[in-house]
């Protein structure tokens, strides 16, 4: 009897010995700190399909959804209790994680996660009900000067990318208007916009995309450096005399907690833009009215620290 | 003996009660206990009531506790809550939800114990059961559990 | 009438073997605790990257519809809620399974989804356009009042005791705000590490119907554990139906209920149910019989939330807003493909979004079948000895409320709130208006809070929440509510269990 327990337990860690032999030898998870079926997860399940080719990793990506708190929720079990062997990566919204450990009550900071890439840029834009009154910035700027505190725009929360560029058109044009965080994040902000809610909203390119099509929406402009290609005919803030820089982008991406092994670090810097550069993702990326923007964790790690800059400058004395 | 068990659980619910108004109404930032504190008005409120109401020996919901099904439930108990709070992670949830599974069934399964074929059988529905969970979550909805020591 | 166009679409080969897998499959996953909607319908997403549009749709809407209905399996035999959805379904569905009638249960639950899921679908197909005109009346304040009528509809899911119902439903709603606040971010009644998540739904769900199931079984020992064995009667399917279309208060009820309920953005048909059921029950003249395994409770309480299956795609398709989750997950499927919702759907995309509906109408009849046919298997479900049913609940929920998020603080939130549910139970508590706080905390919270915000920039709190027909209408209904309760309470003396 002792002979076979003994058989056993060695033939049991023998198995688990293998498990250094090539990685990946098993599906990965990624954790998206948002609800199943917002913009985040829907672009991070477009984004993993080439996972399984052999010339990628070679084992499919599993998404599972931690959401709460704009993102706290996940990111603080990422920070906390997620495995640093390599199966576990999260995916990061920037200016949103940065904002919040800068706000503080986090266990996280840009110094608790190592990126690996950059697949999407998505900026936020100022959206009106079609029905409004307001054409231009200008038109909702001057009805904040006429009538202060009394603007109300909604967004995803507060600490996010929609909040940031609210922050930053008020400081711009020297207005106070009341910015209406929404629990239900992106889409909950749409709809009080839609609604007639609120008279305007900041929200992300690729949902207010899709409502401009379906009619319900009019985008007055965008929080970017650059008109969109999605959105040619919009203009930008800079363009309309708003000095907001892009600083609330949405970069999108994954990462692996700290502590993580070089050598799974490596390997993953090295596939995983590759991946996002596959033809089919690319496809159905602008089949959904979503930007990309394929960046390498060099990349990564410089737009994370000038973030860090440009963000505790931003929210000091808030 | 049930007028002083419904005294005991309601005296736990408003004690409860308390100190969440308590947490409501001290904690900062206000916007945030904001409706905390309007919710744990009305659970303190509620708590209160149905306590009084024990004390004066009114309360009737409920069948209440006996000592037989203290006596009767323990062994389930102490398994289920060893297998939830330490197997499952720290032997891995196949082999604790085999353990366990196999001690639940052994310690309630009324057909005598000195019979070889009533554990063969118990082995069975076991293995059955463990297997289907296998195939369920590690193979089809790709799960990935805790291992511990072993899977 | 263009969609009868469109039924050839449906009836190709392909089509008919992935509705027939998706519901089946929709069935299974729906009868699992912890494997909601939501989650089955994102997990089928990857699938359909490689289908047609057309055939991820159809995959997509067999699987929604049937896993709503699928919930209803283990809420009659197990007592244990597949969904929130299938709450109401536990109150009469399992008392009558324990009386032998577990067969006759699981028909009629079938036979009233199939109804309302048919009576919903058909709203879609007829009246979307206006629907969405109706979806967008209902604004922050309404919403809340909404929440604020759920919360009340507790007093008459007790048998017990109103006030201890309604104080059930209290530490429902404070349990709810455990964990961060979703707009401040800030942490609140955090007592543990464990707690740093909140208290999610779908475990919370497990631990409090599933845990004190299998502690009672526990206390009833080794050897007594087998005396309550039932006999299960057999239930011939005709008179299912005879029974179902005799209780035509009660499915009008249901049907109507959760067609509104699931066109309202941001309620979900989590409630609709319980609605459905509270006013079923207020409008019987059997008033008694309700919570005794009662057949209406279960014929309100299924066709209500199936009825609430088409008109929640309303918002989405006309809108692009999605108004439930399991919908959210539902535009990654269209948009995948390139389909935006909108106005103009119907005429630019009639090729998909046809099928789409229409593979719907047939997935309701296809889960009426599947679903009797499980009803038949009943009787075996209920000679499983008490020993290995206890065992196996307690496996399911353990495997359930981990695979929800991966995590095993889920699954120690799933365990303590379940001990405690048991001894609360004992004294007159129940787990059902618990939950419905649980569910209806956030909504009214973030909903009074978004609410005060925008009022700020009106004519002020009292204003917003109290003017208008809608709040008015939706205020006088709570009013009206709670007086009832309260009338019974005092009036009637509490009830010995």
């Amino acid at each position: 009897m002792k002979k076979i327990i003994a058989a056993l337990a060695i033939s049991l860690m023998g198995m688990s010995g293998a498990a250094q032999a090539e990685y990946p030898e098993r599906p990965v998870l990624l954790m998206i700190p948002y609800g199943a079926g917002g913009a985040t997860d829907f672009q991070a399940r477009i984004a993993t399909i080439p996972a399984g080719n052999e010339d990628m990793l070679g084992m499919p990506v599993a998404i599972i959804n931690k959401p709460g708190a704009g993102g706290r929720v996940g990111w603080n079990w990422f920070a906390n209790e997620a495995d640093n062997d390599g199966y576990t990566m999260g995916g990061y919204n920037v200016p949103h994680f940065i904002a919040q450990s800068i706000k503080g009550g986090v266990d996280y900071s840009t110094d608790s996660f190592e990126p690996i890439a950059n697949w999407g840029s998505d900026p936020a834009v100022f959206v009106v009900g079609k029905d409004s009154a307001f054409n231009s910035m200008a038109d909702v700027v001057a009805f904040a000067k006429a009538n202060p505190g009394k603007l109300t725009f909604s967004g995803a929360g507060l600490f996010v990318g929609h909040h940031i560029a609210a922050l930053q058109i008020e400081k711009a044009a020297g207005v106070k208007m009341l910015y209406i965080p929404n629990k239900s994040g992106g889409a909950g902000a749409m709809k009080a916009v839609v609604s007639g809610e609120v008279l305007g909203g900041v929200n992300n390119l690729s949902d207010a995309f899709r409502a401009q099509a379906a009619g319900t929406i009019k985008i007055l402009g965008v929080a970017d450096l650059e008109r969109n290609a999605f959105l040619p005919d919009v203009p930008t803030m800079m363009e309309q005399g708003l000095d907001v820089d892009d600083t609330s982008v949405n970069f999108r991406g994954v990462m692996v907690p700290k502590g993580t092994p070089q050598a799974v670090i490596d390997k993953l810097a090295a596939t995983v833009p590759a991946m996002f550069a596959h033809k089919r993702v690319a496809q159905k990326m602008k089949a959904g009215g979503s930007p990309m923007k394929i960046m390498n964790r060099d990349e990564v790690l410089a737009m994370w620290a000038k973030r860090q800059v440009t963000l505790e400058a931003l929210l000091k004395g808030l | 003996m049930k007028i002083l068990q419904h005294k005991i659980s309601s005296g736990f619910v408003a004690l409860v009660a308390l100190l969440v108004c308590y947490i409501s109404f001290t904690r900062q930032p206000v916007e945030a206990y904001l409706f905390p504190r309007l919710i744990s008005f009305f659970f303190l409120g509620l708590a209160l009531w149905t306590f009084v109401k024990a004390l004066l020996g009114r309360s009737k919901a409920g069948n209440g506790l006996s000592m037989d099904m203290f006596k009767n439930m323990a062994p389930g108990v102490a398994i289920s809550a060893i297998y939830i709070f330490w197997a499952a992670k720290g032997l891995g949830f196949y082999t604790a939800t085999t353990i366990a599974f196999f001690l639940l069934v052994t310690s309630y399964d009324p057909a005598s114990h000195s019979e070889p074929k009533t554990w063969v059988k118990r082995a069975i529905i076991t293995a059955g059961f463990v297997a289907i969970m296998y195939a369920l979550f590690a193979k089809i909805l790709v799960v990935y559990t805790p291992r511990g020591l072993f899977i | 009438m263009d969609f009868i166009f469109y039924f050839g679409e449906v009836f190709t080969l392909t089509s008919m073997l992935l509705l027939i897998g998706g519901t089946i499959g929709g069935l299974i996953m729906g009868a699992t605790p912890g494997l909601s909607p939501t989650m089955t319908v994102a997990l089928l997403i990857p699938f359909t990257f490689n289908m047609t549009p057309v055939h991820g749709l159809i995959l997509l809407g067999a699987a929604y519809t049937s896993t709503v209905a699928g919930g209803a399996v283990s809420a009659i035999l197990l007592k244990i809620p597949g969904a929130p959805a299938n709450i109401a379904t536990t109150l009469d569905g399992h008392t009558m399974a324990k009386k032998g009638e577990g067969a006759k249960a699981l028909q009629l639950s079938f036979i009233s989804s199939l109804i309302g899921g048919l009576f919903g679908v058909f709203l879609l197909i007829f009246l979307t356009p206006e629907l969405a005109k109706l979806a967008n009346e209902f604004k922050t304040p309404h919403v809340f009042w909404l929440a604020i009528i759920g919360v009340t509809v507790i007093g008459s899911l007790e048998a017990g005791s109103v006030v201890k119902g309604l104080l059930s439903g209290c530490i429902g709603m404070w349990l709810a705000t455990i964990g961060f606040d979703d707009i401040q971010g800030v942490k609140r009644f955090v007592f543990h590490p464990a707690l740093g998540g909140g208290v999610n739904i779908i475990p919370a769900l497990i631990g409090l119907f599933a845990i004190p199931q299998v502690i009672t079984m526990f206390s009833k020992g080794r050897f007594q554990t087998d005396m309550e064995q039932i006999q299960v009667k057999k239930h011939p399917i005709a008179a299912a139906f005879r029974e179902v279309f005799s209780r035509k208060r009660a499915l009008a009820i249901g049907t109507g209920i959760g067609s509104i309920i699931g066109l309202i953005p941001g309620v979900g048909g989590q409630i609709a149910g319980l609605l459905a059921y509270d006013q079923a029950k207020k409008f019987s003249p059997e008033k008694a019989k309700f919570g005794t395994g009662h057949s209406e409770g279960v014929i309100a309480a299924e066709s209500a939330n199936n009825a609430m299956v088409g008109p929640s795609l309303v918002p989405l398709l006309i809108l692009s807003i999605p108004g439930s989750p399991t919908a959210a997950v539902l535009l990654g499927g269209l948009v995948i493909h390139g389909i935006f919702p909108g106005p103009n759907l119907f005429i630019e995309y009639p090729e998909v979004i046809w099928p789409f509906i229409n593979s719907m109408l047939i997935g309701q009849i296809l889960m009426c079948i599947f679903g009797i046919y499980i009803a038949s298997l009943a009787a075996r479900v209920a000679q499983v000895p008490q020993s290995v049913m206890a065992a196996v609940v307690l496996g399911l929920a353990l495997f359930g409320s981990y695979a929800v998020q991966q995590s095993m603080g889920d699954v120690y939130v799933m365990a303590v709130l379940g001990t405690m549910m048991y001894f609360l139970e004992r004294f007159g508590f129940s787990a059902a208006p618990l939950v419905l706080g649980l569910i209806l905390g956030p909504i009214a919270e973030s909903n009074f809070v978004s609410g005060s915000l925008m009022a700020s920039a009106q004519d002020g709190t009292f204003a917003f929440f109290f003017t208008g027909g809608l709040n008015i209408l939706l205020v006088s209904i709570v009013v009206l509510s709670i007086g009832l309760s309260l009338w019974s309470e005092i009036t009637a003396k509490e009830t010995e269990r």
